[in-house]
């Protein structure tokens, strides 16, 4: 079975491993300590605004497990590790070994002043008589998703010329990493890691880029926590509006240059002055990968025939369809296909699992089918599977013949030989022929040679 | 009468909904004075806004004999707000339509008809209970109110009544900030003395619907 | 065993009260109320005899017998303490005078050195006298004296005894109701006179429940033997009405009737049992029996039965009311019977179109059954409209030819000329099933006699037809009500799918009535509200709050980091507190950590005290003496109650139960302090604090009750200022 290497990881993972020094100058941004507070999990928000206002005693770490059932435990201890882990808390053990924590003091303050003022936002928003129209919220989603496309399409085929983005080629081949393998003078294919990239949802897909643009940000001179307090910073805009770019500095100028390539911002200029709209996928910046509400609709219908229609003009979801289905005709809106076992074989043989295409079909399932249960009729998904199963029907061991024994007693110390090191896959006691694990081979070849 | 166990949540998205009293007759002989009591509720509603973006917080004072939704997280105005979890106009706003609601306070000569509000009470309680809404109460009026122990019970909330006022903010953000999901794993304050069998036989259930601040979740509809 | 002493006693009982009305030739009502007047004067008067019917308790339970009887002994002696020294019933209680109860209680029965006497002359057996409420026994000093007693009450009738101050020694005289008389003599007269007052509560146990002069809106009325019986069942199946029977009933807080009088569903629902059950119809189809044919001629045979005669006239209403018609004027009983064999035997062929054709008579028998298809047709007309009945219609395959089973086997020849007169199995068998359903009014010495029979059931048709109708007609007003609304168009009318669904009470006053109180109470208390504060002014402070807030914004900090850390340490020792001993099931309440023993106590508590409310608000609005004193009754015992949790709240409202019968409420309180006093000091020091939090609610119920009884009787008091009671 493939490994899934392709894992999202969450931005707050990358906040968290940033060195100490650096995560307390990010929480002296008030949006920062916002949106890290929302990424925590559950119980570690209540315990920050539980201790939000008890400043100078330091909590025992009794005090907050009191509350704890006995099903929460693990629970807890997740809390209290990220916190510790963000450095919001400071645990500090005294010589009666009581364990005690205690608030970070900036994000405290931050956080104090976010409750009595209501928040303030990042920067003002361009007044209406600067700016030109300013495209509706459903042009500005319907941007991003084109820019979003075009980017995908340009990293998993370079070599498409309608797909160009200002990123220069070595950026692309950093976000490739992983994803592509290129062998010399040939195209690029994708990797399995790339199949399972493209079947992720955008949310997850953007994640993804833009800790690779995050990681690779030292190679360019630019400070990785600048970056992401710039990010989150950029989450909390308001989606449509429209901010003057003079207001950024000269790093956030050159980034929102990239962000714009990858949809999260769209750049205009008027007659003075030039501004950025941030989209949809800015603002979800700080949300949870796990949350569906912003998933967009699906549109795969799939038959118990077999067939399947996929309402989109995506070149990018027609691409993807392509790995596991037979596309047979292609409208402007409209692909229509069949899932094939000669279909499915590429796919497997590529690397793609049964479950990710069933889970690809269920979470992109069209509206109408999605209400159903099962939104993908149960015998393709069966058949899926089965046919994946039927791949994996045969193992392969690399393993050595052995024949022609001198005599019975050396075939079966040999037999009892091999049994010992659990390596014996078959005998033949009449023949006096036996197959053995490749592993032990050579132990095998010395113990025969012992035996002459 | 058996409490329900709650159901569970996956997430810890929560629709608050919160029944401010404004009964100006309590206000006025109460220990607490409404603008500290207000003061504590805002920074809670806050502070449940700024736990989760989708988090939506729906306010409804309650008059001496009237009510009216003042507040809703999630209508078209606090769109942008609400999304960026920055409220500048959260307090402004919710403050304006406070006061206008106290203007607008209509009066009656004759006390309000108990009965039939205490039906509406009481179907409202057990509406809450049968779509698995707790109801949890912060109760700041001198005595303990057996009504709203009772509600909070039936529907699997918590009952609280605050024993330093000048805390309040403490106890709602310890004790009914907590979602859903995590009041799985917590042990939240849980009063003795409720569940006695047909506890109906109370008679101060309109006597309580004054002089509290209770408040509703439910899960968001998703 | 005992129980069924108990029921037999009880008839003994009403047949000795039968008779002592004939003595006095009384009205039956009055009786009781008059005895106890009578009782009552003689007393004063200082009349030595004192005469009673025997008291039988049919409530006693034979498990548990003698607590609780001791301790309505004793305690009423404290109140008959009470009635001498005041003259009169003097209703202020004194705690001490509890304790004392209570320790005389403990000792659970009076023993006296006494001379048992067979008559006044006998020098009598030197001995001990003991004294139960259910028994005496006397045990003489000399083990091998043949002069034992042991004798239940129950079998005594009268008791007299020596007034104090006559010349005459101290003595007791029981006389049984076969006429012995058993004479006690004393060693002084506090002995007789704390015997005394023990043999008169025991004898007047039941006698003395309350029997107010008024008897308009007690519920008295005897039960029958049935009802009692049933009562007796329902108490042995549930043990939790039983403790409350014990508690109330047996120590005299409610009556018999009063406490059954809110159970009426318990034994209205086991009575239905009882009714005697009619013997219906059979369910075989007797006129469908086949003519005999012998077989060598074309003769066939027809039997005509008394109860196929019935069943005919049963199931074809047009056949009763030919019959009716033409017998005996145009026809004979039996010229009518062959006709109606013929027309059944050539019935469904063409033979019988042509027949019909010529004898109208034999057509009427083939014929479709006019007055069936008009009931038909009304019953179809109180269907509900709404009613979706298409589906039926694929049920019915009448329409096919050859489909359905055919009749007598033979093949069904269908011809639409003959269509009319065809009769399927499918619709006699209905009419045969619905006649056997609704039973029948002719019973078996009627059936001799057709005519009669024919009548009978065309009478009792026609009264189930007039009873039914108005029924039709409500019925049909319904209906086209039904349609009215179902005419409108569902996508025009405002959505009305409220997601609640509303609270459907059905009798509203029956709900109402109870929270009268709080009703009473929340608009008193907006009144006191207003006269202090002006609405103006409240409104104003509220605003000038909200406008403070505005201008100023939050306070700053919200919370001050001391507050905030005692507000947080509080709750969490609230929790540890709390979380100890509580498993994972977060419905396990406070109660049940409590040892199962004070816990059932608890409930017990808590249950006795709804049963009491329960009569007090059901008492409301007050109409009646007797309400006026059942409700003061309650009070007393609510008061008492509350009195328990440490508050001693023993007001003024003691001073106006003048009219009360103090000494059956002060039995039982006594009993319950003692119980709750107990439980108390069982309770851990632990867990006390929550005993206590669990006690507050019945409490604030109690509140309430009693708030309600202060302003009624400050009302009463108002309206009539010359009687501070009302009710002088």
């Amino acid at each position: 079975m493939p490994q899934v290497r392709i894992i999202a990881k969450s931005f707050m993972d990358m906040v968290a491993s940033l060195p100490a020094s650096k995560l307390d100058k990010l929480y002296q941004n008030v949006f920062i300590c916002e949106a890290i507070l929302r990424s925590l999990p559950p119980l570690a928000k209540k315990y920050v605004l539980q201790l939000l206002y008890v400043d100078d005693a330091p909590i025992t770490a009794k005090t907050l497990e009191e509350w704890v059932l006995a099903d929460g435990s693990s629970k807890h201890k997740v809390a209290i590790d990220r916190l510790i882990q963000l450095r919001i808390f400071t645990e500090t053990v005294d010589r009666k070994k009581e364990v005690t924590y205690k608030l970070n003091s900036t994000f405290q303050s931050n956080l104090q002043k976010h409750l009595k003022n209501g928040g303030v936002l990042p920067r003002e928003a361009m007044p209406a008589n600067v700016t030109a129209r300013l495209p509706s919220l459903d042009e500005l989603g319907q941007y991003a998703l084109e820019q979003w496309e075009r980017f995908l399409l340009h990293l998993i085929s370079p070599s498409q010329t309608d797909a160009r983005t200002s990123f220069s080629s070595s950026m692309m081949r950093v976000f490739q990493r992983g994803l592509l393998t290129q062998r010399d003078k040939e195209d690029p294919t994708l990797t399995e890691g790339g199949f399972q990239f493209l079947l992720m949802d955008t949310n997850a897909q953007l994640w993804y880029i833009i800790r690779e643009y995050i990681s690779n940000s030292e190679e360019r001179g630019i400070d990785p926590a600048d970056l992401i307090s710039f990010l989150l910073e950029l989450s909390f805009h308001v989606t449509g509006e429209a901010y003057n770019m003079n207001t950024l500095s000269d790093i956030q100028g050159i980034m929102i240059k990239d962000l714009a390539d990858l949809g999260l911002v769209k750049l205009q200029q008027g007659r003075k002055e030039s501004w950025f709209i941030p989209t949809k996928l800015a603002t979800n910046l700080s949300v949870s990968l796990s949350d569906s509400s912003f998933r967009k609709q699906g549109f795969v219908v799939v038959e118990t025939n077999f067939r399947m229609y996929a309402y989109s003009t995506s070149k990018v979801h027609c691409a993807i369809l392509r790995f596991f289905a037979k596309v047979e005709y292609q409208l402007p809106n409209l692909i229509v296909g069949a899932i094939t076992k000669e279909s499915l074989y590429d796919a497997f043989k590529k690397g793609i699992t049964a479950d990710q295409i069933i889970s690809f079909l269920q979470q992109n399932a069209h509206p109408r089918v999605a209400e159903k249960i099962p939104s993908v009729p149960e015998n393709v998904t069966d058949q899926i599977r089965l046919w994946e199963a039927d791949l994996n029907r045969v193992e392969m061991i690399p393993s050595h013949f052995y024949d022609e024994f001198p005599s019975r007693d050396v075939f079966e110390a040999a037999c009892d030989y091999a049994r010992e090191w659990s390596g014996l896959l078959w005998e033949d006691s009449k023949r006096m022929r036996l197959v053995v694990k490749a592993e032990i081979h050579m132990n095998m070849r010395e113990f025969l040679r012992g035996q002459k | 009468m058996t409490s329900v166990q709650s159901k569970l949540y996956a997430d810890d998205v929560s629709l608050v909904v919160v029944l401010l009293d404004a009964n100006p007759f309590f206000w006025a002989t109460s220990s607490i004075s409404f603008s500290q009591f207000l003061s504590h509720v805002l920074a809670f509603l806050n502070s449940i806004l700024l736990l989760n973006q989708l988090n939506q917080v729906v306010i409804i004072a309650t008059g001496h004999n009237s009510c009216d939704c003042i507040y809703d997280s999630s209508s078209p105005p606090q769109t942008h707000s609400s999304e960026n979890g920055a409220l500048p106009a959260l307090y402004a706003h919710l403050l304006q339509r406070l006061e206008e609601y106290s203007e607008g306070f209509p009066i009656r000569a004759t006390p309000s008809t108990a009965p039939s509000e205490y039906v509406a009470i009481m179907n409202a309680i057990f509406s809450a209970q049968r779509s698995m809404v707790p109801i949890d109460s912060c109760y700041v009026g001198a005595h303990n109110s057996a009504f709203l122990q009772q509600a909070s019970h039936i529907t699997g909330g918590v009952y609280v009544k605050p024993q330093h006022t000048d805390g309040l903010f403490q106890y709602l953000v310890t004790v009914f900030a907590t979602d859903l999901h995590s009041r799985s794993f917590l042990q939240l304050p849980r009063p003795a003395g409720v569940d006695f069998r047909a506890s109906s036989v109370f008679g101060q259930a309109q006597g309580d619907a004054s002089s509290a601040a209770d408040r509703k979740r439910k899960a968001p509809e998703t | 065993m005992r129980r069924r002493r108990g029921r037999l006693g009880l008839r003994a009982a009403r047949s000795v009260r039968e008779a002592e009305i004939g003595d006095r030739g009384g009205g039956a009502s009055r009786v009781r109320g008059r005895m106890r007047r009578e009782r009552r004067v003689r007393r004063k008067e200082g009349m030595e005899r004192n005469q009673h019917s025997i008291p039988i308790d049919i409530n006693s339970n034979p498990n548990q017998p003698t607590d609780s009887s001791c301790c309505v002994v004793l305690s009423n002696a404290v109140a008959d303490h009470f009635r001498r020294r005041g003259g009169r019933e003097y209703p202020y209680l004194n705690p001490e005078d509890w304790i004392a109860g209570k320790a005389n209680m403990a000792s659970g029965q009076v023993t006296k050195r006494v001379k048992y006497k067979s008559s006044v002359k006998d020098p009598g057996t030197p001995g001990r006298l003991l004294l139960t409420l259910e028994k005496l026994v006397f045990k003489p000093n000399n083990p091998n004296s043949a002069s034992k007693l042991n004798m239940e009450f129950r079998y005594i009738k009268n008791h007299k005894y020596t007034k104090e101050g006559s010349n005459k020694a101290p003595m007791l005289n029981l006389t049984s109701s076969q006429g012995a008389s058993y004479i006690f003599e004393f060693e002084n007269y506090d002995d007789l006179q704390v015997c005394k007052e023990c043999v008169g509560k025991a004898l007047s146990k039941s006698v003395e429940a309350p029997k107010p002069a008024d008897t308009s809106e007690v519920p008295s009325e005897q039960p029958t033997t049935e009802e009692l019986l049933m009562r007796m069942n329902l108490l042995r199946e549930n043990s939790e009405l039983q403790k409350l029977h014990k508690r109330f009933v047996i120590d005299g807080i409610l009556t018999e009737a009063e406490f059954w009088a809110t159970r009426k569903k318990l034994l209205s629902g086991n009575s239905s049992r009882n009714t005697k059950q009619r013997v219906g119809l059979k369910s075989i189809m007797l006129s469908e029996s086949r003519p005999a044919a012998d077989g060598r001629t074309n003769k066939v045979t027809f039997n005509v039965t008394p109860e196929i005669v019935r069943e005919i006239f049963a199931e074809k209403p047009a056949v009763r009311q030919a019959y009716l018609n033409l017998v005996p004027n145009k026809m004979t009983d039996r010229d009518f019977w062959t006709k109606y064999c013929r027309a059944e035997f050539i019935q469904g062929t063409q033979a019988a179109v042509a027949e019909a054709a010529e004898d109208e008579d034999l057509a009427l028998f083939l014929k479709p059954d006019d007055i069936l298809a008009r009931e038909t047709r009304q019953k179809i007309r109180c269907v509900d409209p709404t009613l979706d009945m298409e589906a039926d219609q694929g049920d019915d395959y009448t329409h096919l030819p050859d489909h359905g089973i055919a009749r007598d086997g033979s093949k069904d020849i269908t011809d639409s000329q003959n269509e009319i007169y065809r009769r399927t199995l499918s619709q006699d068998l209905n009419r045969h099933a619905a006649v056997i359903l609704e039973g029948t009014t002719v019973d078996d010495e009627q059936l001799r006699d057709t005519q009669s029979v024919a009548e009978a059931l065309a009478r009792s048709k026609q009264g189930h037809d007039s009873a039914n109708e108005e029924a039709y007609a409500n019925a049909n007003q319904e209906r086209l009500q039904r349609i009215s609304q179902l005419m409108e168009i569902e996508d025009l009318r405002e959505s009305d799918d409220h997601p609640l669904a509303p609270l459907s009470i059905k009798d509203p006053r029956d709900y109402f009535d109870s929270q009268q109180a709080s009703v009473l109470k929340t608009s008193a208390g907006v009144e006191t509200m207003k006269c202090s504060l002006s609405t103006r002014e409240a409104y104003g402070s509220l605003r000038q709050s909200i406008s403070h807030i505005k201008a100023a914004g939050l306070t700053d900090p919200i919370v001050t980091p001391e507050v905030a850390l005692k507000v947080l340490s509080v709750l969490t020792q609230n929790i540890s507190s709390t979380k100890f001993g509580l498993g994972k099931n977060p419905g396990e309440s406070v109660l049940d950590r409590l040892p199962s023993a004070v816990k059932d106590e608890l409930l017990y508590h808590w249950m006795s005290i709804q049963e009491l409310l329960r009569h007090y608000w059901s008492s409301y609005p007050i109409t009646t003496t007797y309400l006026y004193t059942k409700v003061k009754t309650m009070i007393l015992f609510l008061i008492f109650i509350v009195a328990y949790n440490g508050k001693f709240k023993v007001d003024l409202l003691f001073c106006n139960l003048q009219h009360l019968q103090v000494s059956r409420l002060k039995d039982a309180m006594s009993k319950i302090d003692l119980q709750l006093q107990e439980m108390k000091e069982s309770v851990q020091p632990d867990l006390r604090h929550q005993v206590t939090l669990l006690v507050r609610p019945m409490q604030q119920a109690l509140d309430a009750a009693m708030q309600h009884y202060d302003a009624d009787l400050q009302k009463r008091s108002a309206r009539s200022g010359e009687r501070p009671n009302g009710y002088a």
